[in-house]
C-alpha cells in the first residue's frame, strides 16, 4: 500500500488524472451525440441499450490507447529519470515495484471506467430515456470495461517496462485500438484471440443489422462467466509473466 | 544548414527501428480491410473505391494521425533525455533549422508511410481479383493524404517540443482526432488538420474535391504548417530551456 501510495504521489504533478477526464469528456461527448441522434431518429432503439452499445464499442477504440498512455506515462518515468536502479537500492523489490505501478494503473483506468458508467447513466436520465436507470445492465457494462482495461493494463505494463523507448509500447496500444474497433469485423474465432475485442466481446448488450435497422440484445449473463474467468486467468498469467520478467531484466 | 540538420535528425533515427513502428499500421490495415472487402463482395461492389474505404476508413480516420503523433514524439524524445536540451540550444545552427529538419524528417517518413500504403493497396486489390486499372482519385488521395499527415505533424511536434511526457502528447492527438471527426460531420473539414486527413484522403467519402476545395485545402496545409512552425520557432528562440 505504502508503494502505491508513492507511486499516486509521483503522479501530483504529471496531470495523468486532467489527461483522462479530458479524454473521457471527448469520448462520451461523441457517444452521447451519435445515441442522441440516433435515438430520437428510430423509434425502434432503445435509449439505454443503444448507449451501451456505443460506449462498448467506442471503449474498443479508446480505452487500448488511453490504458497504453496511461501506463507508459506510469513506467516512463523511472526509465526517464534512470531511477529503477535506485529504487532497487532503497531496498524495493523489482516485483513489488512492478506491482505498486500495476495497482496506480489499475486505479487509473477503474475510476475512468466508473466515471463512464456514472456519466452514461447521468445522460440516459437526462435524456429521459423510456425506463429507469437498468442499474444491472450498468454494472455489467462496467465489469466488462474493467476486467478488460485489467488485462490490456498488464499486458502495457509488461512493454512498457520491459523496453525503454516508449514508441513500441504506444504502437502497441494504436494496434490495440485498432483491433478493438474493427473487432466486430473478425471472424469470431479470430477474434476471440485478442484481448481489445472483448470491449464489444463482453458488452452485455449486443447489435446486429436488419436491413436498415439495428437489432439491440442482451446478452445472458450466464455465457459471459466463463469467458470472463478465463480472461482473468488470462490477465493473472500476462501480469506475472511481466514482472518475472522484468523483474529479472538487467538494468 | 538546414541540410546538415536533416542529416543529424536521421542519424539520430539511425538503429531506433522507427520503420518497424511505420511498416506495421499499413500492413494492418490493408490486411484487415483487404480481408473485409473479400468477405464482403456481394455488397461492397464498387471495386478498388470499396477496397479504398474499407483500408482508409480506420486507418485514415484515427490511426494515421495517431501514428503521426508516436512519430512526432519520437523526434523530441532525445532532446528531452539526459539534459540533451542544453546540447542542442547550444549547437551553432538556427532555431528554424532544429524545427524545419525536424518536420521535413517526419514529412519524409510519413512518404514513405503513404507510398507503402500504396504498394499493400495496389497488391491485395490484384490478389483479391480486381482489374489493373486503378481508380483516377488515387494520387490526389495519396497526395493529400500526405500533406495532411505532414500538417497533423507539425502540430504534434509543436506539442512534443513542449510536453516532456512522450505520451501525453499522443493523447492529445487521439482527442484531435475526434474533434476533427466532429468538424467533417459539421462540414468544417477544411478547417482543422485532423478533418483535413479525412476530407483529402477520401475516406469517407470517395468523391473527389473541386477545383476551389482542393485551394483551400492545399491553403489550409500551408496555412497550420506556417503557423505551427513560426510557433514552434519562437517558442524555441524565447523560452527558457528546461533540460
Amino acid at each position: 500500500m505504502k508503494l502505491v501510495g508513492i507511486e499516486l504521489y509521483k503522479l501530483r504533478r504529471k496531470h495523468l488524472f486532467s489527461m483522462v477526464m479530458i479524454f473521457l469528456l471527448v469520448e462520451i461527448s461523441w457517444a452521447f451525440v451519435v445515441t442522441a441522434r440516433s435515438v430520437s431518429g428510430n423509434s425502434v432503439y432503445a435509449g439505454w441499450k443503444a448507449l451501451i452499445a456505443m460506449l462498448s464499442s467506442m471503449n474498443g477504440l479508446f480505452f487500448p490507447v488511453l490504458t497504453a498512455v496511461c501506463v507508459s506515462r506510469i513506467c516512463d518515468m523511472e526509465h526517464k529519470g534512470n531511477t529503477r536502479k535506485l529504487l532497487l537500492a532503497m531496498s524495493v523489490k523489482q516485483n513489488r515495484l512492478y506491482a505498486a505501478k500495476y495497482a496506480s494503473a489499475a486505479i487509473v483506468m477503474f475510476t475512468a471506467a466508473v466515471l463512464q458508467a456514472l456519466a452514461a447513466a447521468a445522460f440516459g436520465i437526462t435524456s429521459a430515456f423510456e425506463r429507469s436507470v437498468p442499474l444491472f445492465l450498468l454494472f455489467r457494462f462496467l465489469t466488462a470495461t474493467i476486467i478488460t482495461n485489467m488485462i490490456v493494463a498488464a499486458l502495457q505494463q509488461w512493454i512498457s517496462m520491459a523496453v525503454k523507448n516508449q514508441a513500441f509500447a504506444l504502437t502497441f496500444g494504436m494496434i490495440g485500438g485498432f483491433i478493438g474497433v474493427v473487432a466486430d469485423l473478425l471472424p469470431h474465432n479470430v477474434r476471440k484471440v485478442f484481448i481489445w475485442s472483448y470491449y464489444t466481446g463482453l458488452s452485455p448488450v449486443t447489435q446486429f443489422y436488419t436491413g436498415n435497422h439495428v437489432i439491440f440484445s442482451i446478452r445472458d449473463t450466464g455465457s459471459m462467466v466463463p469467458v470472463m474467468t478465463v480472461l482473468i486467468i488470462a490477465g493473472i498469467v500476462v501480469y506475472f509473466a511481466g514482472s518475472f520478467h522484468v523483474s529479472r531484466q538487467e538494468l | 544548414m538546414i541540410k546538415r540538420c536533416i542529416w543529424a535528425e536521421l542519424m539520430k533515427l539511425r538503429h531506433s527501428r522507427i520503420w518497424m513502428i511505420l511498416a506495421v499500421l499499413p500492413v494492418i490495415s490493408v490486411l484487415i480491410g483487404c480481408g473485409n472487402y473479400y468477405m464482403n463482395r456481394s455488397v461492397l461492389t464498387k471495386g478498388w473505391y470499396s477496397l479504398w474505404s474499407q483500408v482508409c476508413l480506420f486507418y485514415g480516420e484515427f490511426f494515421l494521425p495517431v501514428l503521426t503523433a508516436i512519430l512526432c514524439a519520437y523526434m523530441w524524445r532525445l532532446e528531452h533525455l539526459n539534459k540533451n536540451w542544453n546540447m542542442i540550444m547550444t549547437v551553432p545552427v538556427p532555431a528554424a533549422g532544429i524545427f524545419l529538419a525536424k518536420l521535413a524528417v517526419v514529412g519524409f517518413l510519413l512518404l514513405f508511410v503513404q507510398i507503402f500504403l500504396f504498394i499493400l493497396y495496389f497488391l491485395s486489390g490484384r490478389l483479391a481479383g480486381l482489374d489493373p486499372g486503378l481508380p483516377g482519385e488515387l494520387p490526389g488521395w495519396l497526395i493529400r493524404g500526405w500533406l495532411a499527415s505532414v500538417t497533423i505533424g507539425s502540430f504534434q511536434l509543436v506539442l512534443s517540443m513542449r510536453i516532456r511526457s512522450f505520451a501525453a502528447p499522443v493523447g492529445i492527438g487521439l482527442c484531435a482526432v475526434f474533434i476533427g471527426l466532429g468538424m467533417y460531420v459539421f462540414r468544417l473539414g477544411l478547417f482543422f488538420p485532423h478533418s483535413l486527413l479525412t476530407v483529402g484522403m477520401g475516406v469517407l467519402s470517395q468523391t473527389g474535391l473541386s477545383p476551389g476545395e482542393n485551394i483551400l485545402f492545399f491553403a489550409m496545409c500551408l496555412f497550420y504548417m506556417v503557423a505551427d512552425s513560426i510557433g514552434a520557432i519562437y517558442l524555441l528562440q524565447k523560452s527558457d530551456t528546461m533540460a
